[in-house]
Formats: C-alpha cells, sequence, structure tokens
C-alpha cells in the first residue's frame, strides 16, 4: 500500500514567467517592426548609434527568441512538469534564481546590444560576462528540472519531459562550446576559433539553436497541452517515440547547410546536406502525431480559440520543417541564400510555431490559474485571425522579395554580362515588399496587444491560487516495483535517460566538429595572407559593434554571377585570422569580402557620412558619429595580445609601443590621402580612419598570393568551382 | 598555395560511410524497438498529461 500524499504545486513561478513572456512578446515584436520599417525608411534610423539596424536588429532576434520563447518555454515547463511528475519543483530559491536570473540577463542584453557590444555572432551576440551568466542561470535551471524529475511522483516519464531533458542537456553543451572566447577586457572578447572553424562551431550552434531552444521544448509544450485543449491522448505514443529519438539524434548532424557553397570543405556540406533532408522525416512525424491528436475532436477547434492557435502553430512547424530541408539542398540554397527567403523561412517558424503555441498556451492558462474563464472568446478569435493575417503579410511579400533578388542576382544578358550590374538596384526593387511586410509586422504586434487585454481582464476577473493543492501516491521504492522492459524501463529511469539523450546529440556533434576542430591541415593556409594591422584590428571591431555583418556578407560562391559581380571567390586559407568570421547570412546591402581597392579612401568616408549621396536610393543608415569619434586606441594592447592568444602571430611585445606607431603611420597616410581629395576636417585618431583602412584590406591578400596553376587539390577544397 | 583538406585527414575516406553507417544502425535499432512495444502501455502512458487532471479543458464563454 502507498500513502498518499498532499503538496503544492507552484503557480507563482508560472505566472512570474507568464506575465514576462507577454512583456517581451510585445517588446520583440515592436522591435522588429522598427527594424523592417527601417528598411524602406533609412530616417527611422534617427542619426544616433544606438538605434541602426545593425545594433537593433540582434536586439530583436534576441528579444523574440531568448526573451519571449525563453520565458514561454519556461512558463509551459515550469507548469506542465510539476503536474506531470505530481510534485512541486525541486526548489523555490532555483524557480525564482532562474526567472531573475534569466530576465537580468535579457535586460543586459537589451543594455549591450544598442551600445554596440556584441560578438556578431548571430543568436550569440551577447558578450562573456553575459555568457557565463547565461551559463549560470541554466545550470540552475537544469539542477531544478532534474531535482523535479527525481522526486515524482508519476514513475513514468511522459513524452514532454524527454524533450525538456534534451533542451536542458543540448543548450548548455552548445551554448559553453560556441562560447569560448578570450576576454580583450571587461566586455570584448574574441573567439578561440577563426575563419572556417570558428563557421561551422557558430552555426552547428545557430541551427541547434533553432532545433533545441526554439523546437524540442515547444514540441514537449505541444505533446502536454494539446492533449490538455482537446481532452484527447496524443495520436501515437509509438510515433512520439520515435519523434523524439530521431529528432535529436539527427538534427546536430545538420548545422553546415547554413554554410552550403561557402569555403566549408565539402564533406562537411554534403553531411549538413543530407541529415538536413533526412529531418523531414521525424519532423512531420512530430507534425502529423499533433495533428491527429484532435482526429475526432475538430468541431472543438471551431469553437476554442486556443485549439484554432495550436492548429496553425503546428502546420506552421510542420511548414517550416519541410522548407528547411529543401533550402539545404545545395541548388536551392544557391539561389535563396542571402536573400529574404530565409527570413520568410525563419518567421514562419518565430511567428507560427513558437508565436502561435504560446498564445494558445497562455489563452488555456489564464483561466486555469485565476480560476475563471476566459474574459473575451471573440476578442481571442480577433487576435487569431488578426495575427494569421499578419502572419500572411509578413511572409508572402519576403518569399516574393527573396526570389525575385535571388534571381536578379543571377541574370545575366544575352552577351553574358550581369542583367543588374549595380547591387542597389535589386534592392530598391524589394522596397515595396518592405513596406508590406512592415504592415504584416503591425498586425502581428496590435494582436499581441489585444491578448494583453484579454489577459488582464481575465487575470483581474480572476482569483490567483499561488500554491494550488493537491494529491498524488508516493512513489513506489525501486525494489518494489516489477522491473519494466524496454522503453518502458527507460521512461522510468531519467538519469539513465539523460546519459543516452547526450550521447544521442554528442555523437553528431563530435563527428560534425571533430575533424575541423583538431586537423590543423583542414584549413589549408594561403602565404600571402597575413594578421591585420592594429589599426585594421580596431577598424574590425568598428565593423562588428555597428552590426554590419546583419547586412553584408563577406563570403563570394563559387559562382560566375558572384566572381562577376564581386571577384574571385573565397578561400577557406583567406579568414584563417579571422577572430570571429564575418562571413554573414543575409545581403541587404552587397558582398564586402573583395572591397579593398574597389573605392578611395574619400568614398568610404563620404558614403559613411551619407550614403544616400554617393548612392541615392540606398537603405543604408549614415553612421556620421565615425567621422567624429575619437578611436579607443588604449585599447589597442589587450586587443593584440588576446589575438595573439587565440593564435595570430603578432610578434612577441608588440603591443608595448610598436603597434601603436604602426597605428598611427597606417592612419597618418590614410588622413594625407584624405585630404588630398579635399576632405581636410578629419584627423589621425578618428574611428572613421580606422573603419577605412579594415575595408581597404578586405580581400587584398590573395590578390598578392603567387600564382597557382589550378590543381586537383584546389578543386577539392571548393568542388563547385566554375 | 592551396593543399589538399581530404589527404590530410586520417582515414576520411571513411568518415563519410561511418557516418552512415552509425546512423543507420542508430535508426534501424530504435525503430525496430519502438515497434516492438506493447500498445496498451503505450495507451496507459499517452494517457498521463489527462489522468491528473481534475481541471478539464476550459470551455470558454462570452
Amino acid at each position: 500500500m502507498t500513502n498518499v500524499e498532499t503538496f503544492k504545486y507552484d503557480n507563482r513561478i508560472v505566472r512570474a514567467f507568464a506575465i514576462a513572456t507577454i512583456i517581451w512578446a510585445l517588446v520583440g515584436t515592436a522591435a522588429g517592426l522598427l527594424v523592417a520599417c527601417q528598411l524602406f525608411w533609412p530616417e527611422l534610423n534617427l542619426n544616433t548609434p544606438f538605434t541602426t539596424f545593425g545594433r537593433l536588429r540582434p536586439l530583436h532576434t534576441n528579444a523574440v527568441i531568448f526573451a519571449f520563447v525563453g520565458n514561454g518555454m519556461f512558463l509551459g515547463i515550469y507548469y506542465s512538469l510539476q503536474r506531470l511528475c505530481k510534485a512541486r519543483m525541486f526548489s523555490d530559491a532555483l524557480s525564482w534564481f532562474n526567472f531573475w536570473g534569466w530576465n537580468a540577463i535579457i535586460v543586459a542584453a537589451a543594455l549591450t546590444l544598442p551600445l554596440g557590444i556584441t560578438t556578431s555572432k548571430e543568436y550569440a551576440e551577447l558578450e562573456w560576462p553575459i555568457d557565463i551568466a547565461i551559463a549560470v542561470v541554466w545550470v540552475a535551471f537544469t539542477v531544478n528540472l532534474m531535482g523535479t524529475i527525481l522526486r515524482r511522483r508519476e514513475k513514468h516519464m511522459y513524452v514532454a519531459i524527454w524533450f525538456y531533458i534534451a533542451t536542458a542537456v543540448t543548450v548548455a553543451m552548445l551554448h559553453i562550446f560556441n562560447s569560448l572566447s578570450m576576454p580583450a577586457s571587461f566586455l570584448k572578447s574574441y573567439p578561440i576559433y577563426a575563419g572556417v572553424q570558428d563557421a561551422l562551431v557558430q552555426w552547428w550552434y545557430g541551427h541547434n539553436a533553432v532545433a533545441f531552444f526554439l523546437t524540442t521544448p515547444y514540441l514537449g509544450l505541444m505533446y502536454y497541452f494539446l492533449p490538455k485543449a482537446s481532452g484527447r491522448p496524443v495520436f501515437s505514443y509509438r510515433l512520439s517515440i520515435i519523434h523524439f529519438w530521431a529528432l535529436i539524434f539527427i538534427y546536430i548532424w545538420a548545422g553546415p547547410h547554413h554554410l552550403l557553397y561557402t569555403a566549408l570543405p565539402d564533406w562537411a556540406q554534403s553531411l549538413g546536406m543530407v541529415f538536413s533532408v533526412m529531418l523531414v522525416a521525424p519532423s512531420w512525424g512530430g507534425m502529423l502525431n499533433g495533428l491527429l491528436t484532435l482526429r475526432g475532436a475538430w468541431d472543438k477547434v471551431r469553437q476554442e480559440p486556443m485549439l484554432k492557435f495550436m492548429v496553425v502553430a503546428v502546420t506552421a512547424y510542420g511548414m517550416a520543417t519541410l522548407e528547411g530541408p529543401m533550402l539545404a539542398i545545395k541548388s536551392v540554397n544557391a539561389l535563396s541564400h542571402y536573400t529574404d527567403w530565409t527570413v520568410a523561412h525563419v518567421h514562419t517558424g518565430a511567428l507560427g510555431w513558437n508565436g502561435f503555441l504560446t498564445f494558445s498556451i497562455l489563452y488555456w492558462l489564464f483561466p486555469k490559474l485565476w480560476k475563471t474563464k476566459l474574459w473575451s472568446v471573440k476578442l481571442a478569435n480577433y487576435h487569431f485571425w488578426i495575427g494569421l493575417l499578419g502572419m500572411m503579410f509578413y511572409v508572402v511579400p519576403m518569399y516574393t522579395s527573396g526570389v525575385t533578388q535571388g534571381l536578379m542576382w543571377k541574370e545575366f544578358t544575352a552577351d553574358g554580362f550581369l542583367r543588374y550590374p549595380n547591387f542597389l538596384e535589386t534592392v530598391i526593387r524589394l522596397v515595396p515588399m518592405y513596406q508590406l511586410r512592415a504592415i504584416g509586422g503591425l498586425l502581428y504586434v496590435i494582436g499581441i496587444v489585444i491578448m494583453m487585454f484579454n489577459l488582464y481582464k481575465t487575470a483581474k476577473a480572476g482569483q490567483f491560487i499561488g500554491d494550488e493543492e493537491a494529491q498524488a501516491p508516493a512513489l513506489e521504492k525501486q525494489a518494489e516495483v516489477k522491473r519494466e522492459r524496454g522503453h518502458r524501463w527507460l521512461e522510468g529511469v531519467p538519469v539513465t535517460f539523460t546519459v543516452l539523450t547526450t550521447i544521442a546529440v554528442i555523437i553528431g556533434g563530435l563527428i560534425e566538429i571533430v575533424p575541423l576542430y583538431l586537423v590543423k591541415e583542414n584549413v589549408p593556409t594561403i602565404a600571402s595572407v597575413k594578421p591585420y594591422t592594429p589599426l585594421e584590428v580596431l577598424g574590425r571591431d568598428l565593423y562588428i559593434r555597428e552590426g554590419c555583418v546583419g547586412c553584408h556578407s563577406q563570403m563570394i560562391r563559387p559562382f560566375r554571377s558572384e566572381t562577376e559581380r564581386y571577384g574571385e571567390y573565397s578561400k577557406s586559407g583567406e579568414f584563417i585570422y579571422d577572430h570571429p568570421f564575418l562571413w554573414g547570412s543575409k545581403r541587404t546591402g552587397p558582398d564586402l569580402h573583395r572591397l579593398g581597392g574597389k573605392y578611395g579612401d574619400d568614398w568610404h568616408y563620404l558614403h559613411m557620412e551619407a550614403p544616400q549621396t554617393l548612392s541615392p536610393g540606398s537603405i543604408m543608415p549614415a553612421y556620421p558619429w565615425l567621422l567624429t569619434r575619437r578611436l579607443d586606441t588604449n585599447a589597442l594592447a589587450g586587443r593584440i595580445k588576446a589575438l595573439r592568444k587565440v593564435g595570430v602571430p603578432y610578434p612577441p611585445g608588440f603591443e608595448n609601443g610598436e603597434a601603436q606607431k604602426a597605428l598611427f603611420t597606417q592612419a597618418d597616410a590614410i588622413v594625407a590621402n584624405l585630404k588630398s581629395k579635399g576632405i581636410t576636417n578629419t584627423a589621425s585618431d578618428r574611428e572613421i580612419i580606422a573603419l577605412i583602412a579594415y575595408l581597404q584590406r578586405l580581400g587584398k591578400d590573395i590578390k598578392e598570393a603567387p600564382a597557382v596553376a589550378p590543381t586537383a587539390s584546389a578543386a577539392t577544397l571548393n568542388p563547385a568551382t566554375p | 598555395m592551396i593543399r589538399n583538406v581530404l589527404t590530410h585527414i586520417g582515414g576520411i575516406e571513411n568518415y563519410g560511410i561511418l557516418s552512415l553507417c552509425i546512423f543507420v544502425a542508430v535508426f534501424t535499432g530504435m525503430l525496430v524497438w519502438a515497434c516492438c512495444l506493447k500498445r496498451a502501455r503505450l495507451d496507459a502512458a499517452a494517457r498521463l498529461p489527462l489522468e491528473t487532471d481534475h481541471d478539464q479543458p476550459g470551455k470558454t464563454h462570452e
């Protein structure tokens, strides 16, 4: 006989995460709306450093991913885990540390990113002290999660919990490995990896951040909240087992699909492509499992706004996970990469899957937590339709824009010349699409405001119970339980389950990373490629600070359409001193890898001051402050030292005076050159001079390389060589 | 001076096939395992989110 125990669910922590989720939903999407408008209305950059597109775009992505979806994930996990384990969270202190720590990190991001404090690596922009804080908070969450599971009163771990475990383990692994860096000062660091290695590790992280931060926890939530809302068990538990193991095992291999046709070795590209295509199977298994759960209950979908949101969310998951593997096919990627197509793809996932699933949970949860009914079903329905319309207005113009721009970049005349040799022509054509997209974003934001009002009124009408009493029999001791077999046994042993999950995600990670990580010869060196000069180092850091990488790639793919437009395609050996790599993932502006020497110093000076004077119709923000702000040359010594520690061969003691001298010699030459062109109101210690030095260096090293006859080995390095 | 990527990793020629074998073995094993599970137990597990519920799916109202 077992004793029935009485305990209390902690609803206060769920309420805290719910409120944070709602606030960050508005902040994140409103920031997105602002940057969307900046793309057709450059004046909205407001001519201040803190409000330019380059700095606000990462603020938007971080706010949506880590603030909105992050809090939404914790909200769902803290509610469902307690019920599935029939236990209160392991530690209230850890729960609140998780809440305040996570949200303090988000506030730190909201402060540092507009200040230009960034690593420039997508979705991992935060600098090293904040990275350490993320690791600490994540460990607290994991301990709380595992502690609760170990103290559960229900022997069987439901499928949702497996997804939570996979999330906790894998995000920790990804975050730690991608954040390994050498501090140069309190808020500046350089990654320990360079060039190709840095790119591979970053996209191993970036891809799997999508997988294990935006997908697996939300799949767990789907497996819990969809049966709850429909009153029916999941369609096939067997399928959910296959879904889980196949998904976590395959996802981790697919990272290199973000680097197709780049200087990444071909075997890694092919591995990423093949595994991406295979991902369709488990993803659609999960999607169908979700939709089929509603079999026989579709009448409820008409009545319950919560289920409407859920159905669209699961459908968006299905669409995004079919499209993702298609985009990972090299020939499709050749057209889509660097264009708005990718933006459309991720927003199908973010607005549809994460957004709508979160709204669905909030509409279901608020009446539960406040022991009342939803204040207005009609308003929730309005939110649903306006949100759906907003999503359509967002993604359809972005697909159109992406395909249009991709085709325009590649179009040749009958005589064999580029039809649109001026990149700006391909941008101006997209402006109407950007305007339509902003309308979509506005509708989506309005939907969130409607939801806020509805949920506020719901909460006000009800009575919140912070500690909800519940009863359950104590878990029988292992010795008293008849030994189970197979997966049933595995679902009763959380530690073994966690170890197996970890092994599953590590296998793919190792296969993908180890060869590039350990074998030095894997990144071929080019003799003429030299480390950046001190002035160029500081200029490069300014390029990172201003977020130029958000709009400009530095990776020319081996297509004739690209070599005609930009010059020689990029080689992996050109990036061996690039800490971090700055290949970028989007070309709102042109690629800059062969920019060096293309224009004069004076052109860059005037262009940064007011881009539209030299390129009428350009949507690039102006950077007038670069012309007046003094360059922080005091930072140089620390940066040279840090770069030397990560492998850049600056001679010992170079930072003690010699580097400063070299810096000013180069700066003086640029200033003299500018003066000869009539630009007299500048000086060697201005930021613009360092940026010009860096831009003029881009892609020049290889031009000084001795001519090498094409060989089989070169062809292997970049097999797509035209 | 661009050197061949692949010849400098020992045994890289086996790398692709090794990856494929690991994947196929794990995937097939998992599939067979899942298919052999007993339906009654799976159904019981699937009902877990519902059985704890004293709060059946909320009816909303206007």
